[in-house]
This record gives structure tokens, sequence and C-alpha cells, in this order.
């Protein structure tokens, strides 16, 4: 699927992402929790469509469940005792925190696993090259290594094989020998070929003083908006855990605050915050398709 | 104005007394194509390294090297950096970063650009070479034709005056070769880019060329346009000649002979031809309104093998790699007997060398039957097919070797083996061996470095070597003659016959459709995971009109079953003879 939001600068993804996952951890009300796990559930099958459901389905929900109800067993505090297990009380109090809990961690991976889609390796690069520039090019230069060296491996190894010296048969002591040398091969090709790179760096000029580092990233003017759109809603929620207004107390007994017109807007804001990728793309959804149509109706009058 | 101008310089390696260059003057000129050929280590590749400062090796150096009139040395870095673009042997060592886009960007960056002129030379350099396509790509996702594509456009990115490359085509496949050959054309000719290279595929690069350069044991004993050289070339009986390309050699042959007057005076006016299209039309006038007395050659059919059985055997075989992948091999069937040298050819991820790895029982078919002597393949334990029945020369050869010298490399794969009477052999026996071997190869003299140290020619050599230490019944070399000279390969293919004599089978997967031709027993042509034909070279290659030789798209218009230079040169002279 093609991500609207991932086309945003690298920065504002890395923000959303801090922010989503941070706020996450730390709200418990339960309708911020529910808006936080369907934002993230709708986005992180937006991104991977059908494995994600999959994901979901066989990983995250056995895990809500287990963690739902290994709280209770060992968490005995709480006014409701609903039952005795063993000689403990088992109370509601504790079974919704677990619950909760559950709800909470799933909400934190799906939040990863859209920031592992979303947040590429250049983009990473380019946002810790911004602040060590050096680090950014051994970053880059060590993932075009290690699939080279696993590659090369594969390739030495069969051709091991292909002379008689097979690693996986033969005695211990045999094995063991002939893993060693390809081991020592596998270095002394590493440094060899390195040796034919540092010759391409230097004869680029790699070594002149006042090295710049380039980015195909450019922060435009929908970078800007959704910026500022965004730190204003992270504001917003920031001061309404301040003053409390999604607060949710478990034990000994269940108690949200008060719903006012406050909790109403921060809960807006938030809703915003975990929808927004999703609107992003909606909104380009629908003026894509509106563009078409009126395109198609251009052509048809054409036609005519 | 000149670019370079070379004064009587002489280069000599550390430890070592024989001079690397000997009395080098030349002077390339603005917007030049210069061809420098030669032997393998005749000097080629240490003169052009001489002419960057910072790739240039250590050694004691005479003589002068001027960079438009200022000595070379005293140019600054940033300068030789971006006015004097290099490009190496191998694609992939050249690349430094994981992303098209920042390998593009890489020598901008030293350079010290702002991301505005960056942003702007990349995507002039992209639109140029056609990458825009891969642009945002991982350099592990490209072939090995587009690496070194990626490499020239990141060197070009620079905007060099001149750009060195050294030997740039000799890991690619014939077709990525000339593709790219045909861009540095394109920069010759629209960018007027001053271009030194060393090649050898001359058939395609000696037309582009302005000037060509001979260079034998560090001198240069050549330097004229492409024609004239050879000619010179022909005329000193040099062992060069043999790499020129097919019309040049057919042409030096042919006119060698005595011929009646009215035919020599045509043969003074014609010209030497140095494309295809050129021989075609060189021939063409020399047999204009002439009778042929002969017109095409006994050709030799398939013998037929009805009391030898076939050592290999493939039958309905099925391949592919992953359950989700498409197939590689689509329902092959094919049979190899013993003492033939088999040759498969076909274009680029056509599945041969996925047939090899199959027919050395590397990968396992999931339809279909492979018997090796009698046997079905699955039926032998890995030990017994790799010592004694296969021997198998992988197409990147560097991957044999696990020791530090091509001795010790040799020694170590007679590591354990035994003789007739079950002991292990002693070391002197081991030493005589290799010996014999190293002496068949003539890797003697390299028998002390360091394996990685040799040129791809060499390597492939000793990789040989190893090889054949186990005494294998049947040899299988994927792509053996990349890298090689042309001389070599004569060579190589003299080996390959005292091979053959002993009943070895070798089945060979190339590229190399002039050496399949020349020396093959039987030719397949491979396509789309499965053999389309099968004979014998002659048949084959003149029965094709795409996938054949040189001399037959040169002369076919006039002879038939022409394959080989060698069948062209018979019959123009016993046409053309009184």
């Amino acid at each position: 699927m093609n991500d609207t939001f991932g086309t945003y600068h690298p920065i504002i993804n890395f923000i959303y992402f801090c922010t989503v996952i941070l706020l996450g951890m730390f709200i418990m009300h339960p309708i911020f929790l529910c808006t936080a796990i369907i934002g993230a559930f709708t986005y992180s099958v937006f991104l991977n469509g059908k494995k994600a459901v999959r994901f979901n389905l066989i990983f995250l929900l056995p895990m809500m469940v287990l963690v739902s109800i290994i709280n209770p067993l060992f968490n005995h505090r709480g006014m409701t005792i609903l039952f005795y297990f063993r000689d403990n009380p088992i109370t509601m109090e504790s079974i919704v925190y677990g619950i909760f809990t559950g709800i909470m961690f799933a909400v934190i991976i799906l939040w990863f696993s859209c920031y592992n889609e979303v947040m590429t390796s250049d983009k990473f690069i380019y946002l810790f090259g911004k602040i060590i520039p050096a680090l950014s090019l051994i970053f880059s230069m060590v993932l075009r290594f290690i699939p080279r060296f696993k590659e090369q491996l594969k390739i030495v190894y069969n051709a091991q094989k292909c002379i008689g010296r097979d690693i996986s048969s033969g005695t211990f002591l045999e094995r063991m020998y002939y893993g060693i040398k390809i081991f020592s091969i596998m270095i002394t090709w590493s440094l060899e070929n390195s040796i034919e790179t540092a010759d391409s760096m230097r004869s680029r000029g790699y070594g002149l003083r006042g090295r710049t580092s380039f980015s195909i990233y450019r922060f435009d003017s929908r970078d800007t908006v959704v910026s500022v759109v965004l730190i204003m809603l992270i504001i917003l929620v920031i001061s309404g855990i301040l003053l409390g207004e999604n607060s949710i107390i478990f034990f000994p007994l269940i108690k949200t605050s008060h719903i006012t017109i406050i909790s109403v807007i921060v809960f807006i804001a938030y809703f915003l915050i975990c929808f927004l990728p999703i609107i992003l793309n909606m909104i380009e959804i629908y003026i894509l398709k509106r563009n078409k149509k009126s395109g198609d109706l251009d052509v048809s009058v054409y036609n005519k | 104005m000149s670019v370079f101008i070379i004064n009587n310089f002489n280069f000599t390696y550390p430890l070592n007394e024989a001079f690397a260059l000997r009395d080098v003057n030349l002077t390339i000129d603005d917007g030049q194509f210069i061809t420098i050929c030669g032997k393998s280590g005749c000097g080629k590749t240490t003169l052009l390294r001489n002419l960057k400062s910072v790739l240039a090796p250590h050694g004691e150096k005479s003589g002068e090297i001027l960079f438009y009139g200022r000595p070379l040395a005293e140019v600054e870095q940033r300068q030789q950096a971006s006015k004097i673009g290099y490009v190496l042997q191998n694609p992939d060592n050249q690349i430094v970063t994981d992303k098209v886009w920042h390998e593009l960007a890489f020598g901008l960056e030293s350079l010290g650009y702002d991301t505005k002129t960056i942003r702007l030379r990349i995507a002039e350099m992209a639109s140029f070479f056609g990458i825009q396509n891969w642009f945002m790509k991982n350099v592990k996702e490209l072939s090995g034709g587009q690496k070194q594509l990626l490499n020239l456009a990141a060197i070009m990115a620079m905007q060099p005056d001149v750009l060195i490359l050294d030997e740039p085509t000799s890991q690619l496949d014939p077709i990525s070769a000339v593709d790219f050959l045909e861009t540095i054309k394109k920069i010759n000719t629209q960018l007027g880019t001053t271009i030194i290279i060393t090649e050898h595929r001359l058939e395609e690069v000696l037309p582009m060329s302005d000037r060509t350069i001979v260079m034998d044991k560090g001198e240069i004993i050549i330097d004229d346009t492409p024609k004239a050289a050879s000619e010179k070339l022909a005329k000193m009986n040099h062992p060069m000649f043999l790499a020129m390309p097919t019309p040049i050699q057919v042409y030096a042959d042919v006119i060698n002979e005595e011929y009646s007057v009215a035919d020599s005076i045509k043969f003074n006016k014609l010209k030497c031809p140095i494309t295809v299209k050129e021989g075609r039309n060189w021939l063409s006038n020399v047999f204009e309104d002439k009778i042929l007395k002969i017109k095409a050659l006994e050709k030799s059919e398939i013998k037929p093998h009805e009391k030898i059985k076939p050592v290999i055997k493939i039958k309905d075989v099925w391949f592919k790699y992953d359950k989700n992948e498409p197939d590689v091999i689509k329902d092959l069937t094919m049979e190899v007997f013993p003492g033939q040298l088999y040759c498969i050819v076909g274009g680029n991820g056509t599945g041969k060398t996925t047939a090899l790895s199959l027919i050395s029982g590397i990968n396992i078919p999931y339809r279909g039957k492979i018997i090796i002597k009698g046997k079905n393949s699955n039926q032998y334990k890995i030990k017994e097919l790799f010592k004694g029945i296969f021997g198998v020369l992988p197409q990147n050869p560097q991957s044999l070797f696990v020791e530090k010298t091509v001795r010790l490399d040799l020694l170590e794969i007679l590591h354990k083996s035994k003789n007739d009477e079950g002991e292990y052999l002693p070391l002197k026996e081991k030493e005589e061996r290799v010996n014999e071997i190293a002496d068949l190869l003539e890797i003697e003299d390299l028998l002390e470095m360091h394996p990685y140290d040799l040129s791809g020619g060499e390597q492939q050599r000793a990789a040989l070597g190893k090889v054949l230490l186990l005494d294998p019944e049947i040899l299988l070399l994927d792509e053996p003659t990349k890298g090689m000279d042309n001389f070599f390969k004569q060579k190589f293919a003299l080996i390959l016959k005292k091979l053959l004599e002993k009943n070895v089978t070798i089945i060979i997967v190339s590229h190399d459709i002039e050496f399949c031709a020349k020396y093959g027993d039987q030719c397949s042509l491979f396509f789309n995971g499965n053999i389309i034909t099968t004979n014998t070279p002659d048949k084959f290659f003149s029965g094709n009109s795409f996938y054949t030789t040189a001399a037959n798209r040169m002369s076919r218009h006039i002879f038939k079953n022409v394959v080989t230079i060698k069948d062209v040169v018979y019959l123009c002279k016993e046409n053309l003879v009184k």
C-alpha cells in the first residue's frame, strides 16, 4: 500500500511515532485506549495488509488474553471480590487492570510495527546523520556490507562443498577444520575487497575538507502544516494529562475523571493524533478519486 | 589542448628489478577515445593508475606526467578527484553505500557541494544514464551491468574532463558489456569527455576508438589508429594480434598470400575492415563477379553413440528455488557422453548455472531424474560425488581459495587424500603433484603469491589447478574464460584437450561463443530453463543468425557452414588462389 504519511519529512515521522508510543504507554483511560488501539490497528493493516491482520490474530490477541489472565492471578488488590482461586481473591479491578494493560501492550507493539514500515533505514540514517555526519556514512556502508558478506559466504560455502569440503557432513574435527578455513578466508575477502572500496572512495575525493551530507528529503510546505498541527495537538494532549483530564484509578475502586468540555477537547486532540496518518491517506485517496472522476467526465464530454 | 602529456616515464615496483613501465611517451588530446590493449601483466593498469595521484602505486618513478600542462603531483587533490574519473574492474567493490541515490551523491558530498547543487547534478546524471527507474533502489537489487553503470554515473556526476576505465566490462556478460561500452561512446560523443580505456573485448571497443595503443612488457609498441595498429600487429606477427576483432584477423590472413595481379590490385584498394558490417562489405567486394569454386565446408554430424552409455543423463527435470518462485529449470532433458566437451550457451538468467548445480547435486530437482554414471544422483553420498567424480569450477574462482599462497592452497586440496593403497600421501608426493599441475597451467611463478593478488585470468587458472588436483572424471566449468586473454584461452583449450584424451568429461557454461565454437564437441542453446537445440558447433552456429560467431556473421552471405576464422580464411584462399 502506498502510504502518504511515509512520504512526509523523516523528522515528522520520527516525532509522530515517539509521541504515539510515549502517550500510549502512559494513558490508561478506556476511551483513550480504545482510540489508540483502533488507530494503531487500522494504520498497521493499512500499511501491511493481510500480513498485519494475520500477525494481530496469531500473536497480539493471545498476548492480550495472556496478560489479562496473568494479572489477576498475582494482583489481588481491589475491593470487588468475584471469587476465590486456591484461596486467593480474584478481584474485578485487577481483571479490568489486566485487560487494559494487555490492550496497552498491543497498542505499543502495533505502533512499533508501523514504525518499522515507515521509518526505513535511510530515514533513520538521515536523522542521525544530521547529528553526526560521519555516522550516517558508516551506517550506510554497514548496510551495504552485511548483505554482500552473507552472499559471499553462501558462494564460498557452496564452492567449498563442490571440492569436497562440506561443513554439513563428516567428523566433528573435519567440520571444524573446514569451518575455520571458510571463516578465515571470509575475513581475508572482506579486507581485500575493502582495499578496492577505499580506492574508489579516495578516487572520488573522500577525505577532502568540507564534506557535506546530501539527502533526498526536503522540508516543504505540507511538512510545515502537518508539523504545526501535530505540535498543537501534542501540547493539548499533554496539558490534558497534566490537568488530569484523562486519569483513571483502578485500586481500590475503578474511578475515572468526570467528563468536561476540556476532557472532550483533549480526547478529540488525541483522536486526531492517533488517526493522523489514516486521515492524511484518506484525504489523498479522496482527492485522487475526485480528480479521476472529473478527468473521466472531461474525456467523456470530449468523446461526444 | 592535451589532457595528459607523458614524457619518458619509467616505473618499477618496490623489491622488483624489472621495469613495470619503460620509456613511456604519450600525448592524449582533449576529447579523444583511446584504447590501450596488451597481454595481461603488460603494464596497462600500472600506467592508468599513475594517471591519478591517489591511486598511483608505490614504486620508483622517473620522467614526468603533465595534466593540462601542469605536473600531476602539483595538481590539488580536489581538482584531481573531480576532473579525473576512474572506473575500476570490479563493479561490486567500487560501490560504497547501500542506496543508488546515495552512491550517485557520494563524490559530490566529498567535494562539499550543497544539497541544491547535488540534487541537480544527480538528477541530470540519472536521466542521462536512464537510472531514474531504479534511483531509489537498494544497491543489492541491481544486476552486475547496472552496478557498473551506477559506478560510471557516480563518477560522471562530478563532471570529469577525462574518464579512465580499467577493464570495466571484464566481470559483465556480453550484453551488459556492450550496453556499457555504448554508454562510454555516448559520453565521448555527446559530452566530449576524453576516454582512456583498457579492454579485452576489442570487437566492440576498437570501432569506437580514435587511437589504439598496444603495450608489451611495459613499453608502448604501437600507437596508431585502430586500423593501422592492427595492420602493424599483423605484420609484426605479434601474439596480441589474436585478440583483434575477427574481420581484421581474416583480412590480415587472407592478404598474406600470393594472388593474381588483378586480385592484388583489388586488395590494395580495399581498406582493412574492423566491424562485422565492414567485413561483410569487404568480402562482397573481394568476391564481386567471381564464381565460387567451393561454397560450403563439409560438416560433421553428431556421432551416434550406440554402444557408449552417457555419463550424465538428465531426464524431464524441473527445479525452482522456492515454492512461490517461478520454475528455473523446466523439463530439461540432456545427455553427455564420456570424453566430450559439452558447451552450454545462452543469455543471462536462463538457468545455465542452475543446471550445473543440479548436475553436481548442490541443488535437487523436485521432479525428474539425474543419472550419473548409471546411478541416480541422489543415491551418491556428497563425499563420493566431490571426491573423484566431480570437479566444479565456480563462476567466482576466488571462492575456492582458503590459504595464504597459491602453493599452500593447492597443497590444501590434497589434505588427507590417499593413494591407491589407501595410505595418506607423503608431503613429497603432494608437492610433486602440485608442481605438475602448476607446470601444466603455467602458474609456477605465481605459487608464492596470495591468491587474492592474482589477476582475474590468473585466479581462474589457479582455481582450475585446485579442481584438477581432485582428479575428477567430470569437470563442470562455469564461465571459465571470463577474464582470460586470447593467448591463454588457446592454452586453456589445449589443457582441456589433454584432459579429454584421458576420457574426462567436461561441461562448460559460457557466454564465450567464439571459444565454444572453436573447441566444443557439442553445443546447446539454453533458453527459458530448457535446452532449445543441441548440435555440433559447426551445425549449431551456422544455423543460428544472431547467436553465432563473428566469422559466421561476416561471411554467411557468401559461404555456408562457416564458423571460425580459420574456416573463412580457408575458403577465401581456396577460391582466390589460382
